[in-house]
């Protein structure tokens, strides 16, 4: 009985094969998209829709803004920014790419009734005109620096295309200008690209992808070394070790713009005591959590939110050495010689080795006489929670805010307007609205680093981490690098 | 029949719309849409649209009556996370998971019915320890657990089939395994148990006596009567087996419904989930009118009762 279904297995082994023989990527994707109409607010449909189609601006894996399908721009005045379009520039149906294109799906995208998931990010702008087929102006309603940062995440749709089938069109067959073209999409299992062999920016060398949904790491790790893929995204650090230890392969880790953060509730005691957030801030081994949980993956955020690849981060300003007499000391003097009973919030796995983090805070805390317990919650409750005005995360909660590369991102959620933290301060909310309404970039950073320092200086959060994310890449593969924000760059890789 | 069939179909319809309503309610009193959906940089027009869009300004049990009234006209309402039609959604991972749940089926009534019979024939012998022993050992272990084991020996060390995903039969055989490995003790148990019990009765030794072979004996004497436990256990385990699928499909990364609910709930897309739990719910009822059915064509004592 075994030797038939052995042979049985075997054909379909080397089927296998065969097939990984012609230049076809397969990546394994820890989050799919459930539709691929463009404009869904989360990275997970931009890491696929971006395959297929560009946008005026782009990040590069580091997470800089590069030209994508505008070459330059510039301002004209103050809330008035012109992009001068890329010529020559096809989309995947055959049509010219033009400024037309670009005013259809910023003006689509703006249009509420569309209910455009990305709307948040570019709701500033108030008019985009048409100066010549290759020229756009872009207004807006007050100067808008981010303005090239939040086009990175609005992929430009073909006007005519999208006229004649709609959204429902798009989102079965997308067409955009990107490296990929659309061949097929399985619901839940994976999307099938081949390559655009007229992309403005060079042919790919990859003649076909597979983007594949593999939700466990496990799993994921597994295909990997089976070789049935070679790129994984999200290794968990448990895991690195065994893709390293492999000859084949190689772990590629790279700090993403997520600033892990303990976030206190500064109305209450024993909060409300400034000397109490600082003590605590020494009392945690930032760098021994680094290397011990994370293995060195990822950086210890520097005494603010900003991770140091973001736009305003403040390099004068430095994480507190780990101290425990003196966080005693400290907390003594504030009145809590015995310490205190607390306990810290947290979601489960959304971000790297969150549950682990936040227990080894609460071993070295409890070192200084801090109890603390640690509360996990279901990501909906804890998300309701947070939005809500009294946001009943109890003492501390954990949470990662991104900055997407441009301190205003994640700086808003400090401000008294915008605030996810019951701290305020008057100087860092005028800060605030002064970067956010020049384009002065160098105004712009001096404002964001004094913004760093009051942060350091105040704690409202115990900065921990800047969070890492981890792929999986075989060495076949060359011409990838991990990017930052977790939108695969796939147009240079190659197979050898 | 058609008065057996009522008397089956006619609680449906209550079933179905109390878990609707613990559904829909549990759902949206345990996180808000907004906070799920919308953009951290969200505007007030967004959350004022989505807001009417859901009518989350309306009282619970009238968002509920709302939603029950477009669900009733066959409109569960769109994906709230992706903008397509729920019901779209579910549909399309519907048949992946029925394949996986036929086929996992199938291969534990086989493997079960088989080993169990080879139990009984075999009573208190090593072959009958070694299954016993087998088939406690597959009850006892977590199918997370059991479902990485086997990738990691069947896809990894020998490199006979695909470690996870849909394609060709090779892909099926993992999850499938999985899924049945908790099916298969309890028929092996319920197949030995009635084979040993069926063995002693008077028929059957009546049957040996006449010089009837073995064989013979076991396939038309024994097991006929020995198939009722083991079709009610089935309609039984269905729902299980169903709940099972969530997790295997989540280890195999096979493209159906379980894992669909799973993300849904994170995400709190009611539509999506609602849509996916009727549509299980409905396959669940129907498969066990099925087998009861089924039990009433083959024993005509249930038929009259």
């Amino acid at each position: 009985m075994w030797a038939p279904l052995k042979g049985l297995l075997a054909t379909a082994a080397i089927a296998s094969a065969v097939s990984a023989q012609a230049e076809n990527l397969s990546v394994g994707l820890a989050s799919f998209p459930e539709s691929l109409q463009p404009g869904l607010s989360t990275n997970v449909s931009l890491n696929v829709n971006r395959q297929m189609m560009d946008g005026l601006t782009a990040r590069d894996n580091a997470g800089m803004i590069v030209p994508n399908l505008a070459e330059t721009w510039e301002l004209v005045d103050d809330t008035t920014m012109r992009f001068h379009l890329r010529e020559g520039v096809k989309f995947h149906d055959g049509s010219t790419f033009s400024a037309e294109d670009v005013k259809y799906t910023l003006d689509h995208a703006l249009d509420p009734k569309n209910a455009y998931g990305m709307l948040g990010r570019i709701s500033a702008i108030t008019e985009v005109r048409i100066a010549d087929p290759k020229t756009v102006d872009i207004v807006t309603a007050k100067p808008f620096p981010t303005l090239p940062v939040a086009l990175a995440d609005i992929l430009i749709e073909p006007r005519l295309y999208a006229e004649k089938l709609g959204a429902e069109g798009q989102r079965r067959r997308p067409v955009g200008t990107g490296p990929f073209e659309f061949i097929r999409y399985i619901p839940g299992d994976r999307i099938e690209l081949k390559a655009n062999p007229n992309y403005w920016a060079g042919k790919p060398s990859i003649d076909s992808m597979t983007l594949r949904s593999i939700p466990e790491a496990a799993t994921r790790i597994s295909s990997l070394l089976a070789g049935e893929t070679q790129i994984v995204e999200e290794v968990p650090v448990d895991l690195v070790q065994q893709v390293e230890n492999n000859s084949a392969l190689k772990a590629n880790s790279v700090n993403t713009s997520v600033g892990l953060v303990l976030t206190y509730d500064v109305t209450k005691p024993p909060f409300d005591n400034p000397r109490v957030r600082e003590a605590l801030d020494y009392a945690v081994d930032k760098e021994l959590i680094l290397k011990e949980i994370l293995k060195g993956k990822g950086e210890v955020l520097q005494g603010q939110l900003l991770t140091s690849n973001t736009f305003g981060h403040n390099p004068a300003v430095k994480a507190r050495a780990f101290d425990p007499a003196r966080a005693k000391k400290l907390l003594a003097e504030a009145g809590y010689p015995n310490g205190f009973s607390t306990s810290i919030s947290t979601m489960s796995g959304r971000y790297l080795s969150d549950v682990d983090i936040a227990n080894a805070v609460s071993g070295m805390l409890n070192d200084v006489g801090v109890k603390v317990s640690i509360n996990v919650m279901e990501p909906g409750i804890f998300l309701k929670n947070l939005g809500s005005p009294a946001r009943e995360l109890g003492p501390i909660y954990m949470i990662g805010w991104y900055s997407f590369g441009d301190a205003d991102f994640a700086m808003t959620w400090y401000t008294g307007s915008n605030r996810r933290t019951a701290w305020t301060n008057a100087e860092f909310d005028k800060l605030f609205s002064t970067a956010r309404s020049t384009n002065d970039a160098a105004g712009r950073k001096a404002a964001y680093a004094r913004m760093g320092e009051i942060l350091h200086a105040e704690n409202p959060s115990m900065f921990l981490f800047g969070v890492p994310t981890i792929y999986g890449v075989s060495k076949k593969l060359s011409g990838f690098q991990a990017p930052s924000d977790r939108v695969l760059r796939l147009n240079r890789a190659k197979l050898n | 029949m058609f008065g057996y069939l009522w008397r089956r179909l006619r609680y449906l319809p209550v079933s179905l719309l109390l878990v609707l309503f613990i559904t829909f309610s549990v759902l949206r009193l345990t996180g808000n849409p907004i906070d799920i959906y919308l953009d951290m940089n969200r505007t007030p027009e967004q959350v004022e649209a989505l807001t009417q869009k859901l009518h989350l300004d309306r009282p619970l049990v009238v968002q509920f009556g709302i939603y029950l009234r477009d669900v009733v006209k066959g409109d569960f309402g769109e994906s709230l996370q992706f903008g397509v039609p729920a019901l779209e959604v579910v549909l399309d991972r519907l048949g992946n998971t029925i394949e996986l749940v036929v086929v996992a089926l199938g291969l534990a009534v086989v493997l079960g019915i088989a080993g169990g019979a080879i139990a009984a024939l075999r009573r208190d012998k090593t072959a009958d320890f070694l299954i016993s022993f087998l088939a406690v050992l597959g009850q006892s272990m977590p199918s997370f657990w059991l479902g990485i084991l086997l990738i990691q020996f069947f896809a990894l060390r020998l490199g006979w089939l695909p470690t996870s995903g849909q394609g060709g039969l090779a892909h099926i055989v993992l999850p499938a395994l999985t899924l049945a490995a908790y099916l298969i003790p309890n028929f092996i148990l319920i197949t030995r148990t009635g084979v040993i019990e069926t063995s002693n009765e008077q028929f059957v030794v009546t049957a040996t006596a006449k010089g009837i072979p073995a064989a013979r004996v076991l396939l038309v004497h024994i097991m006929p009567n020995t198939l009722n436990p083991i079709l009610s256990f089935l309609g039984l385990q269905l729902g299980k087996l169903i709940g099972g699928s969530i997790i295997t499909e989540s280890i195999f990364a096979w493209p159906g419904i379980g894992r669909l609910m799973v993300s849904s709930i994170f995400q709190r897309d009611i539509p999506v989930v609602i849509a996916a739990i009727c549509i299980m719910c409905i396959a669940i009822v129907l498969a066990n009118l099925l087998v009861d059915v089924a039990l009433s064509l083959l024993d005509p004592r249930i038929r009259e009762a």
